[in-house]
């Protein structure tokens, strides 16, 4: 399958707008006989909501824009990001993975940054799960940026079998002592080679562009094949869009040669963790 | 410390480009002072936006500083933007008749608010939007006169260190005369920045640096062989400018109140 990577700039808190900007990357990428059309973390609506965050935020089944990419994922599956307001009013910053006229699976991000120049715990519900779902591409996991960079999450989606990684990002660049895009795309570049090594899964991730309020975003999206293969990777710190030919059975075949996820032990964690956590007593 | 000028440059003329295009314009400007940031950004602005679309006005008080009109005047014909030079004398002489001083500061502050004045009256005249100039070093220490050299609707400086502000001179190939000048506010004739603050900027940069990038203490700082109290001056200087670097505090009255819980991105809808 043809995957498209969309390093798009947003814009901050119009969802009309950014509708508009999903629908032509659509077409660009259905005119390339991509079968899965990636965006980045909150594409819907941009990063630096803020107070917009709440504002921006709608329930899926009622909206019309998510009605509308939803009907569109008929004809190609799409994973982009939004703030999903749920029954009961609160907010989260949430994935979603929508095919053939399905929403497989929304995933709302679990780890929240909240500390220097990101303060999203102060604005978003905090998601409990970390899951895995059967996509067009195999077993998938869906991440949101920081999550990327916590073990556990990573861990929890292959422990759930995922084959296929992927990360919506909207990470900003800091550093720029070497020439290659910003100091802190390789700390990404490095972690997404590690995770496909770990669980012998592709790792997609797909960050954007552009400026919000000073901060310059890293791009730099990239696929890494279940063996640690770079696969392409995006401009640093510009606008891109990027195609690749992603074989599922790679995953298959990466696991025959380096049996990491077979000879995983899940139960040996969770006693472990539980000891760990106090829930056991020797 | 260390920076990719390449890559830099391509992030900054980005920043500028996408921030004003993102507000409705095209074209920006800013005050020429024949100094180093503001060579540095007219470069950056020219690369950004086209020599065209960037003004420069040369806004100097009376003869004072003949070298650096000069100097300005030649730095806007090699990048090729346009320019205009205004005396603020007769602005500054005339308040200063009626309110007269010879208070070094107050009058210095005074001709940084007058030419502040003129570049938000140039913004408004030629729907263009200004760019700031100050770098982080002077914005860490407060070295800037509010609302006057500090006032701005973007500044691509703001995170570069004045040591790192010239390498990037370097790769833009900007005249020597302009680079090797020693910095000063031209509040008066004779005041450099360095003498002033009392410490070269590669010191102060490298002391800035520790405290503030790499969040060292004042002991792990001095323990690097800078002189403690030097150390100690500079992080007085950052504490009592901070009022310089925020928007004023509020009262708050009411459950939701500008700054405190009324929080919007600076780029809303944009």
């Amino acid at each position: 399958m043809i995957i498209a990577l969309a390093q798009i700039s947003p814009v901050l808190g119009d969802v009309d707008k950014n509708v508009r900007l999903h629908l032509e990357i659509i077409d660009k990428a259905r005119k390339e006989k991509a079968g899965l059309v990636v965006f980045p973390e909150l594409s819907l609506t941009g990063y630096n909501l803020r107070d917009l965050a709440a504002e921006v935020a709608f329930l899926p089944e009622k909206d019309k824009h998510f009605r509308k990419l939803l009907s569109i994922s008929r004809a190609v599956d799409l994973v982009f990001g939004f703030v999903e307001e749920d029954q009961g009013g609160l907010i989260y910053n949430t994935a979603a993975y929508l095919s053939r006229g399905r929403p497989l699976h929304l995933h709302r991000k679990v780890y929240l940054p909240t500390f220097g120049m990101f303060d999203e715990a102060r604005f978003f519900a905090q998601g409990k799960d970390v899951l895995t779902f059967d996509s067009p591409l195999g077993r998938t996991g869906l991440m949101i940026c920081r999550e990327f960079l916590h073990l556990s999450a990573g861990y929890l989606l292959q422990a759930g079998g995922a084959g296929m990684v992927i990360v919506i990002s909207a990470a900003p660049g800091r550093g720029a002592s070497q020439g290659r895009g910003f100091d802190t795309s390789r700390m990404w570049e490095l972690m997404g080679e590690a995770l496909s090594f770990f669980s012998s899964a592709f790792v997609i991730y797909c960050n954007r562009a552009g400026f919000e309020d000073g901060m310059a975003f890293a791009g730099g999206s990239f696929v890494f094949s279940p063996t640690g293969r770079l696969l392409a990777r995006a401009a640093y710190a510009e606008k891109d869009f990027l195609l690749v030919e992603v074989d599922p059975e790679e995953v298959r075949r990466a696991r025959r040669r380096w049996p990491w996820v077979r000879d995983d032990k899940p139960e040996v964690i969770l006693q472990a963790l539980q000891k760990i956590l106090g829930g056991h007593e020797d | 410390m260390k920076i990719d000028c390449a890559f830099l440059i391509r992030v900054l003329t980005g920043f500028i480009r996408q921030e004003l295009g993102k507000a409705g314009f095209q074209k920006g400007l800013l005050g020429l002072s024949g100094g180093l940031d503001s060579s540095v950004c007219a470069a950056l602005a020219a690369k950004a936006l086209g020599p065209k679309n960037v003004l420069g006005l040369i806004l100097p008080y009376g003869d004072s500083f003949p070298q650096d009109v000069k100097d300005a005047t030649s730095l806007a014909r090699r990048l090729g933007i346009r320019s205009r030079l205004l005396d603020i004398a007769p602005m500054v002489d005339a308040y200063f008749r009626m309110v007269p001083t010879q208070n070094r500061t107050r009058r210095g502050n005074k001709m940084a608010r007058e030419r502040m004045s003129i570049l938000y009256d140039f913004s408004a005249r030629e729907k263009a939007l200004i760019l700031g100039t100050s770098n982080k070093t002077e914005l860490l220490i407060g070295y800037g006169t509010l609302h006057g050299d500090m006032a701005c609707a973007v500044n691509p400086l703001g995170d570069l260190f004045k040591t790192q502000v010239r390498r990037l001179a370097e790769h833009l190939r900007l005249p020597e005369n302009i680079r090797k000048k020693k910095p000063t506010a031209g509040l008066w004739p004779g005041q450099t920045d360095e003498g002033e603050i009392g410490l070269s900027y590669e010191e102060l940069d490298e002391i800035l640096y520790r405290l503030v990038d790499l969040r060292q203490t004042k002991a792990e700082v001095a323990a690097q062989g800078f002189e403690r109290k030097k150390v100690e001056r500079i992080i007085g200087l950052i504490k009592n400018s901070e009022f310089k670097r925020q928007m004023p505090p509020i009262a708050k009255i009411s459950s939701r109140t500008i700054g405190h819980d009324f929080l919007y991105p600076y780029d809303w809808g944009k």
